[in-house]
């Protein structure tokens, strides 16, 4: 069955002419698909703007950080893990760092607090931070004037430290803060590094808080008992951080001689992980939006099936006429199928212009974390093809009720 | 041209069978103009409809313009529709919201000729309005016409792919007496071309007009015979 394209420029001319003769007709029967495709197409808008913020978030936070931490099982009693069984020991990261091919970079962090002072200015409890120099690279904190730590630094627990600027500040400290020395718990360190100020915006409040750093075989001397260790480490590259979790879990059970069928005494999350867990969750809502949507359209194809059967029948002396001067039993169905998939197509661009409008308001709201939103190509095309699937799908009954008229008694009719 | 053999068209209405056409027999020669008359349900709509390839009869055989067209499928009898037959309707049959000119070029939409540019679709759908002197009425939409000048439109646009026949079911049937002459006489000119002409009526002032005259009745051909014995036969009775 094949047509000229003069036919389909007619037949696509005629189905214009008849949505446009009949426009509040039309309208009303679009509605459901309007609604439909409006209501998805906003809903995806906000999604995608909202998975926009936080993925970007994510992404600056470093997608194949791996973060290791002690954990006590909750499904034994307490007694049979004690504390030093769950505390991560430094030989532990070493084994890690030994034994897990995926990883780029790794190092124990450990936080404690101490008295610090400068000439100018004593300070009681701030927090400091001992860690390997690779955490430079596993937490992709740089420094802003100095140097980096190095494997010196930490081999011969050098009395060395970096300061954040807020740090500086309070300390009193010149501008120019390499080279000048402060003392902690009334030992003397050399500031050797200024590491640039941690910008979030959805996660802490990085930037405002003092930050000292000092190599972490230090910290290991300065603290008594109880020294909490956990771990950052990076995965070569972001695909492999589920891998490299797993090689982390592994190692662990195994230097800690976990038994299979026993809970880890550790706890290791990546962040790609929280990146998987948020795009399964914005696909799942995306899916029930497309379920609603299935519905709407559900709805709305039985409107362009009525209004198409209604049509068929206010037009059957043209019909019968078509059919008088050569139109084929299929060159009359392909007219009116044309004709309600024009009819759903023209419900899907209201919809989807009014879905982007809705996007645009979104954007608009403050503080909603919406400023990305907009309803994307692949959900634009989707929706005309959705719409265009429903007018042949519910189109199908009333063309082919037109198709089989017969054209004398078409002819006939009143 | 045509030639109809035993031609037969049985209508069943519940357990009830009609007897459209009980075995008739025709032959229409190229450019003859032949009115068709009888009294009501003698079944001259049911001929038409055969001849014209609407309608498949029950019995009998049909030939047009060499080929057989009896029990051929629906697809190929609309495509002999398009390119051997044209058809005038007693009620005209106008797209309302189409231009005269768009009316005519109706046929063209369903042709299965390749290549046609826009261009020679409008000369042609003017050659068509022209030969039926409405060249100044192109873009006038139905409602915007007279009686007589929408039939006129009705036949160009049958005459627009030059078809073997043009057929007319009573063409004049919704015209007074001045517009039926105009009407007639736009097929007589056509005739006068070479056209083959086919026309149902009841009127004997249309009948007139044409060469030869056939009467039906009961499904039956009751008589063929040229006009002037026809319109003196007619007297006699
Ligand atoms: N579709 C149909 N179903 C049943 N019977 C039909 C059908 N079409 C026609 N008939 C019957 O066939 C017979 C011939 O009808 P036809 O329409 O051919 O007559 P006609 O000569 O054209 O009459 P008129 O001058 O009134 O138009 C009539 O008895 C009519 O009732
Ligand atoms: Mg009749």
């Amino acid at each position: 069955m094949n047509f000229s394209p003069y036919f389909y420029s007619q037949a696509i001319k005629l189905a214009m002419s008849q949505i446009w003769a009949n426009r509040k007709r039309s309208l009303l029967t679009a509605l459901g698909i309007i609604v439909g495709v409006a209501s998805t197409t906003s809903v995806i808008a906000a999604l995608s703007g909202l998975k926009a913020n936080v993925l970007t978030e994510f992404e600056s936070f470093g997608a194949n950080r791996l973060y290791v931490f002690p954990d006590r099982p909750d499904d034994k009693p307490r007694s049979m893990y004690p504390r030093d069984k769950i505390r991560i020991k430094p030989w532990e990261v070493r084994e890690i760092q030994a034994s897990c091919p995926s990883l780029r970079a790794i190092t124990p962090i450990t936080e404690f607090g101490v008295s610090v002072a400068s000439d100018e200015k004593e300070l009681e409890g701030i927090t400091v931070v001992g860690m390997w120099p690779d955490w430079h690279e596993a937490e992709n904190r740089r420094v802003i004037a100095g140097r980096m730590f190095n494997t010196i630094d930490e081999r011969s627990a050098r009395q060395v430290c970096l300061l954040n600027e807020a740090a500086i500040d309070e300390l009193r400290l010149p501008a120019e803060a390499v080279g000048s020395h402060i003392l902690l718990d009334g030992r003397r360190f050399l500031v050797v590094g200024i590491v640039e100020t941690l910008q979030s915006r959805m996660f802490g409040d990085g930037g405002n808080a003092a930050e000292i750093f000092i190599p972490f075989a230090l910290a290991m001397k300065l603290q008594s008992s109880d020294i909490f260790i956990r771990i950052t480490a990076l995965a070569t590259r972001t695909e492999v951080s589920e891998e490299a979790r797993s090689e982390i879990t592994q190692t662990m059970r195994r230097i800690r001689g976990i038994h299979p069928g026993d809970s880890d005494t550790f706890q290791v999350v990546a962040i790609d992980q929280y990146i998987q867990q948020f795009k399964a969750m914005a696909a799942g809502i995306t899916a029930i939006a497309g379920g609603i949507v299935g519905i709407s359209l559900l709805v709305g194809g039985i409107g362009i099936m009525n209004i198409m059967l209604v049509s068929v029948s206010e037009r059957t002396r043209e019909i019968g006429l078509r059919k008088a001067v050569g139109a084929t039993p299929g060159a009359i169905m392909m007219q009116f199928l044309l004709e309600a998939m024009a009819l759903c197509l023209a419900g899907g661009l209201v919809g989807v212009l009014i879905g982007k409008l809705l996007a645009i308001g979104m954007t608009l709201i403050p503080g909603a974390s919406l400023q990305h939103a907009d309803v994307p190509l692949w959900a634009v095309l989707l929706s005309f093809a959705f719409s265009a699937v429903v007018g042949l799908g519910f189109g199908f009954f009333p063309a082919l009720k037109a198709a089989r008229l017969d054209p004398i008694e078409a002819l006939r009719h009143e | 041209m045509i030639r109809v053999r035993a031609l037969r068209k049985v209508y069943r209405v519940g357990d009830e069978a009609i007897h459209a056409l009980r075995g008739v027999d025709l032959d229409i020669g190229t450019n003859e103009m032949v009115a068709v008359m009888g009294a009501s349900g003698s079944g001259k709509s049911t001929l038409m409809n055969i001849i014209g390839c609407l309608d498949q009869p029950t019995e009998g055989s049909y030939e047009l313009d060499g080929q057989r067209v009896s029990h051929m499928s629906e697809a190929a009898l609309a495509l002999v529709r398009n390119e051997k037959i044209g058809f005038v309707f007693q009620s005209f049959e106008l797209l309302a919201r189409q231009t005269a000119l768009e009316n005519v070029e109706l046929p063209l939409v369903y042709s299965r000729e390749a290549g046609l540019t826009g261009g020679e679709r409008t000369r042609r759908a003017l050659q068509a309005l022209e030969r039926v002197k409405l060249s100044d009425r192109v873009t006038h939409r139905p409602s915007q016409l007279s009686g007589g000048q929408k039939q006129r439109v009705a036949i160009a646009r049958a005459i627009l792919n030059h078809p073997a026949i043009l057929m007319a079911d009573e063409p004049t049937g919704n015209l007074d007496s001045v517009t039926t002459r105009e009407v007639m006489g736009i097929f007589q000119q056509l005739h006068a071309e070479g056209q083959t002409v086919l026309i149902v009526t009841h009127e004997n002032e249309v009948a007139a007009f044409c060469q030869r005259v056939i009467r039906l009745r009961d499904g039956l051909v009751l008589s063929d015979l040229p006009i002037a014995e026809d319109a003196a036969g007619h007297h006699q009775g």
